[in-house]
Order: structure tokens, then sequence, then C-alpha cells
């Protein structure tokens, strides 16, 4: 593979030639003729005539495989003219005796330039095959890193860092939006530097030049090279390349290279867009979904409270019913217990949308485990007064790093759920235990434990136990917990107890603090 | 209870609710003076000098925690926040600007009487005095500095212990911010939480019955604590009903 950072020397030139102008290869012809004519001249008669037109075909051969064909011909001419000097004779002058020898100078004359067209040919052939070569592995190795990016971000720094590696130029990608205005593709990392090149900022570029280029679709060459980067149907985005010296103008086929380095950002830069519209789609329909299910239960979850109310709010209204004051009394209860309902539905639902919106962390302090756990009981007493609960903390529990309301409201809600789904006399239990990682929190009872089915989809929104239920609440009790818990980089999970009964444990990380506790004051002597 | 009637001023804007507390009231011998804007309200609290003033927080000219910032300028009346506002933040900001208690809405009709009444009693015999506190089967003796349960047998506090034991008490059974507890007890220099809550606890677990349940030492989550010196079984009967 190549390494990015290593160039491709890329210029024909510089590949097919030794170095050097063109003309010093003409004298390297002249000097190839010459050395065959050094070689020969000392063997010249004890060896054939044929012989030395075999020496300089060598000649011309060898010089058309290292020189090119410009000076191959200069060759070919020359070993024939060195030939009728110095072998045919009479010897050191270019008359020829024996006519015979312009038949054989002929022919050596055509040999010489078939097979220096030939070797040329092939040459250039085999350059032609590095040079691809060279521009796939290039382009292999940009395509390699464009496929494991996945946004159009990364995939614009890939393609400049390549471009910087191969070019030695500055870069920049702009992408269009949907109006077609051109905007840089991301701000470059502070204090990145894209390899040996300087980082082309966000106005160094020409921006009408660039907006002609989404509007004709083609390349541009002004104060730098303006590349477009095609869509599916219209110009998707620019990229501008900057040769760090200016002067210096590209050579076609360094363009022709740029020309397909922009092919395979564009179409990376297209996959990401689909990518992109993919997952927006997803998520659109999963929330037209839960939005529809959401307004099912809620609808439901109202309705039915609120139509109690109106019905018992008309009956108290009512001057002709007759009710007495135990009647009246206990509509009053019911109309208040319906409101209640509706009011800690209402606040299920404010909660969970508070929690799943919230993108930053909690509002934590450092809070007492036991603290927590008795706010809650207190909260839930009269919830509570037909069950037995026990609460079994170990004294050396840590101080934890939570948001209090949303650990109390994880109580609240396993509590009510627990008052909900067991029969009166139901024990709860609520144990804690501690590691070294976390602190785990388990609420459990002795009830008729989880329905059947898989235990961590209770965490759903909308699910309930029991799909047919006169329990009151859309199921969001549950979801609430598990978004509190995983806020604080917790969770929570749900399973039937060994011995009977639900368990629900909520696992907190612990932050490792010990040391910076407060030092413990002296405990003053005990009598 | 004293005889004369408690003149209770009510900040409320929803006619609803207005026609609520004042039945409640009513009913249970307070006179009730009605304002639907915080501007009434604070002109009010002047002119009728009430016992105690219940303010909605969303009011139509201006938030409530205004009318709790001017009436505080020139009068300790007892205030009690009546709002659907729920968040920490602002029940903290509430506590901050001088409010005495937090009652959500929708609130019980039995709790927020019970309240409005305990907290009336209080201020009625002004905050504690510095003397002798029973907490239950405890004893504390704040100026001599020494805490005896029933059987005399001799409970010992650190000082820090006795600094917050003071400080909350100092307070009268009002909500003593986290973060001026911390400023009473340890100096401005401190706002380390965890300090606190390891000498909350181990004040229960010296002074309550059940330090899992505490009757006495209460906590207001995520705004602070108070003392409460002799817990109402009618109070504990109508806990929070959320």
């Amino acid at each position: 593979m190549q390494q990015p950072g290593a160039p491709i020397a890329s210029s024909p030139q510089t590949q097919r030639l030794a170095g050097g102008a063109p003309w010093l290869d003409y004298l390297r012809g002249l000097a190839v003729t010459g050395a065959c004519t050094v070689v020969a001249f000392p063997l010249y008669p004890k060896v054939d005539s044929v012989n030395i037109i075999m020496l300089y075909l060598l000649g011309t051969t060898f010089g058309a495989l290292r020189l090119g064909r410009g000076p191959s011909v200069l060759i070919s001419v020359a070993n024939i003219l060195a030939f009728d000097f110095f072998f045919v004779p009479p010897q050191f002058s270019f008359d020829v005796e024996d006519t015979q020898y312009f038949f054989t100078m002929g022919v050596m004359l055509i040999v010489a330039l078939v097979i220096a067209n030939l070797v040329v040919n092939i040459r250039r052939q085999r350059e032609l095959a590095d040079i691809r070569e060279g521009r796939t592995a290039v382009l292999y190795a940009m395509s390699r890193e464009l496929a494991v990016a996945r946004d159009s971000q990364t995939m614009a720094a890939v393609a400049v860092r390549h471009v910087c590696a191969v070019f030695h130029s500055s870069a920049l990608v702009l992408i269009a939006d949907d109006r077609g205005l051109l905007s840089p593709a991301g701000a470059p990392p502070a204090g990145a530097t894209s390899g040996p090149c300087p980082v082309l900022l966000a106005n160094d570029y020409d921006p009408d030049l660039a907006q002609a280029v989404v509007a004709r679709g083609e390349r541009l060459i002004g104060d730098a090279i303006y590349l477009p980067l095609h869509g599916s149907r219209r110009v998707k985005g620019v990229m501008v390349v900057r040769p760090q010296s200016a002067a210096q103008a590209p050579a076609a086929d360094q363009l022709n290279l740029l020309d397909a380095f922009a092919v395979q950002l564009a179409h990376s830069l297209r996959r990401a867009r689909l990518a992109d519209a993919a997952e927006s789609a997803r998520i659109a329909a999963e929330r037209a979904s839960l939005r529809n299910t959401l307004l099912a239960s809620i609808s439901h979850d109202l309705r039915t409270p609120l139509s109690a109310i109106a019905g018992a709010g008309s009956l108290i209204a009512q001057p002709g019913y007759a009710l007495n004051n135990d009647r009246r009394t206990t509509l009053g209860h019911l109309i208040e217990r319906k409101a209640r309902d509706m009011s800690q539905l209402l606040s299920n639902i404010l909660e969970l949308m508070q929690i799943e919106s919230s993108n930053g962390a909690p509002r934590t302090d450092w809070h007492a485990i036991e603290d927590l756990v008795a706010h809650s009981l207190r909260a839930n007493e009269a919830r509570l007064a037909q069950r037995r609960v026990a609460v079994e903390l170990p004294a050396n529990l840590p101080l934890v790093l939570v948001d209090a309301s949303l650990i109390v409201q994880i109580l609240n809600n396993l509590l009510e759920n627990a008052s909900k789904y067991t029969p009166p006399g139901t024990t709860i239990t609520i144990s804690a235990a501690v590691n070294e990682e976390h602190v785990l929190l388990a609420v459990a009872d002795d009830g008729p434990g989880l329905p059947p089915g898989d235990p961590q989809r209770l965490f759903e929104k909308f699910q309930r136990g029991r799909a047919e239920s006169t329990v009151v609440g859309v199921g969001l009790g549950l979801a609430i917990c598990r978004a509190a818990a995983r806020l604080h980089g917790g969770d929570i999970r749900a399973m039937n107890a060994p011995e009977g009964g639900a368990r629900f444990e909520i696992t907190l990380p612990v932050e490792t603090q010990l040391d910076a506790l407060p030092p413990a004051e002296p405990e003053p002597l005990r009598n | 209870m004293t005889d004369a009637m408690h003149v209770i001023l009510v900040v409320e804007d929803d006619q609803a609710i207005q026609n609520i507390l004042r039945m409640l009231f009513e009913a249970n011998g307070f006179r009730v003076v009605m304002a639907g804007t915080a501007a009434r309200g604070e002109h009010d609290a002047r002119l009728h000098r009430p016992d105690i003033v219940l303010v909605d927080l969303g009011l139509p000219d201006r938030d409530g925690i205004n009318v709790i910032k001017g009436i505080r300028q020139w009068s300790p009346v007892p205030i009690i926040v009546l709002s659907a506002r729920s968040a920490e933040p602002q029940r903290l900001a509430a506590f901050e600007h001088g409010a005495d208690d937090y009652v959500m809405k929708p609130f019980s009709a039995p709790e927020l009487l019970a309240r409005v009444r305990a907290i009336v009693r209080r201020h009625v015999r002004g905050s504690l005095p510095m003397g002798v506190l029973e907490l239950g089967d405890v004893t504390v003796d704040l100026g001599r500095r020494v805490v005896r349960s029933r059987d005399g047998r001799e409970v010992r506090l650190t000082p820090l212990e006795h600094r917050i034991l003071e400080t909350l008490a100092r307070h009268g059974e009002r909500i003593v911010t986290s973060a001026a507890l911390i400023k009473e007890v340890w100096g401005p220099d401190r706002d380390d939480t965890r300090a606190l809550r390891v000498y909350i606890g181990s004040l229960r677990k010296k002074l309550e019955v059940d330090p899992g349940r505490p009757k006495y030492i209460l906590t207001e989550l995520g705004v602070g604590y108070r003392l409460v010196i002799d817990p109402d079984p009618a109070a504990d009967a109508t806990v929070e009903s959320v």
C-alpha cells in the first residue's frame, strides 16, 4: 500500500529519462554509436562485416531501451553512417565500392528502425502501466480510508490528507447545502496540520469560482484548482486544491489524477448522504410510531380518569340528587384520586421527555443512599400502608454522585409498581450492596413475580406487565427508571427472585473518591 | 391555637384555585385576602399585614419569586409557595429568596392546611429558644451542648455535629439550604456537600429512633434540611401525595 507521505513521482518525463535535458539523450545516442564503432574497429577485418552489423543493431536496441524514440532513430542513422565510413570499403570514406552494400545498409536501417520502434513502444507501455499502477495504488489508499469514514467531515479530512501526500498541495472540501451554498466540511481540528501542507482555511478560496464550479459542474482553475464533487443529480461540493508553488501549472496527468480523487470523494460523500437520509428516515418512522402509541395510551389513560371526574362532579353538582354526606365524601375522594392519577401520568411523561431531551449530564451532587431511600419511602407512605417494607442497607454505603430527584424517581416508580402489582400484605425489601465499581440497589418483593416473557422488555415505553389491565398508567414508569439509571452511567434490570417475587436491581457507578472524603472527626469518647 | 382569626394572603391568579383555597381556609377559621397579581399581592401584604402568605409562582404580571423578594424586604411573615413547578432549581430559588415552605400543585387540601397551620403556629411561637430541644426520646441542651437519651445516658456529639444541629435549630423548623448550612458550619470557603451528608447521617444515627426513616432531621430533596421539633402525627398521615 502506498504510504501517505511517500510521494509518487507521477511525471512521465522524470520516469522515462535517466535525467537531464532531451538534447543530452541525443548526445548519449551518438555515444552509443561511437562505443559500437570503438568495439568493432579492432575486430575488423578479423570479424566479418555481417557481425559488425549485428554489433550496431545491438547498440540500436540498447539505445532504444534506455533512450527515447528520437535518439533511437539518431542511433540507427548514425550507425549506418559509421558502418559506411569505417567498415565499408573504401575505408574512411562514405563512398561505397560494392553496390550491394547499399542493399545491406538499407536493410540494416530498416531493421534498426523497426527494433527501435518496437522497443520504445514496449517501454512506453510499461511506463504507462507503472503510472497506472501508481495511480491505482494512490486511489486505493484513499478509497480504503474513505470506506471506513462514516461522515462527510471525516471523508473530507481523508481527502485533504491524501491530496497533500500525493500532490504536496493544500486542499479544502466544500459541501453544498440544500440551496447549493458552499461551506467548508467541518473546521479542521484545532492545531491540526494536514501533513506537511499548510491548512487551507475556510476563507482561503474564491467563493465565486467555487459557486461557478457548482453551477457548471466542471473543473475550473483559478488561484487554485476547483474540482466538482458530483452528486446523483447535481454538484454537491467542491474540492479546492492549491499547489504549494502557485506558479507551477499542474501537468495534465496530475489533473486527471486529481479528477479521479474528486470522483472517489464524491462517491463516498454520496454514500454518507444516503446513510444520513436512511438514518433520519428510520428515526422519523420510529418517532411517528412512538407518537402514535403515546397518543393512544395517553388519550386512554387521560380520558378514563377524566370521565370519572366529570361524572362524579356532575353528581355532586346536581341539587336534585339527595346525596348524603357519605356519598359526597366518596365522590370527592374519587375525584381526588383520579386527578392524582392524571397528575402522576403527566409528570411521568414530562420527566421522560426531560431525561430524553437532556443531552448533558444530570445535575449531580453527593447524596447518601439512606437519605434517598428514606425520602422515597416517606413520599410513598400512604401507598405502601398495606405492605410491609424492610430496609436492609449496609452501614458502609459510600456517598453517590447522583441527581437525587432522578434516583428518588426510580425508587418511587419501583415502589409504586410494587404497590400496584402485589397483593396487600406483601413484603417489599429495599437492599443495597457495594463493590469497587458499583452500588447495587435492589427493590424486591415476595409477591406473584414478573409476568412471563423477557423481563427486560418491561423497560420499553408503554409496556405493561399484563396486556389487559385495569391498573392505570401508560407503562412509562420503568422506562423512566431505565432512562434515569442510564443517564447516571448505570442500568436497571428486572428478574424473578429465586425465592419468588419480582426483583429490580439498579446499578450505579461508584466514584472512587474515598481519598477526597473529609477527614473523619474524632468521635468523642463514650462513657 | 390562638382565638383571633389569622389572616392569610393568597396570591393566585386561577379562579378555580382561588375558590377552593377560599373555601378551605374560611372553613378552617382564617380570614382570606385574595390577590390575583404579583403587584396586587405586594400591595395587599402591606395593607392587610397577613399572618401567612401563600404565593403561586406563575402570576400574570410577574414571577411569584418577585413577591417573595418584595415582602422579604420588610417582613418576616411566613411565605408558602404553592406551585406546579417541581424542578429542583426553582424550588431552591424560592427557598433562597426567603420562602418557608413549598407545596406542589396538585395539592391535597388537608396537607396544605396542616402545613399552613404548622407554620403559623411556629411563627407565632417565635423562633426556637436556644435552650432545650426535645427530639422524641432525646433531649438536646443546645447551650450546654449536652445530649441525653430518655434513660439519662449521654449521647456524645462531635463539635461539627453540634454546630449543624444548632444551625438547624436556630432556623426553627424552616428549611436551611445545603449551601447555607455548609457556610454556617464550615465557613464560606467550603462547598463540598459530602461532609454535610456524612455528618447529617451520623447525627441521625445518634438522634433518630429509626435513622433510615428520620422524623426530626428531614431532607428536603435537592434543597436542604429542616429540623422538625415535634412531628405532627396528623401531618404524617398526609405525606406528600404525588
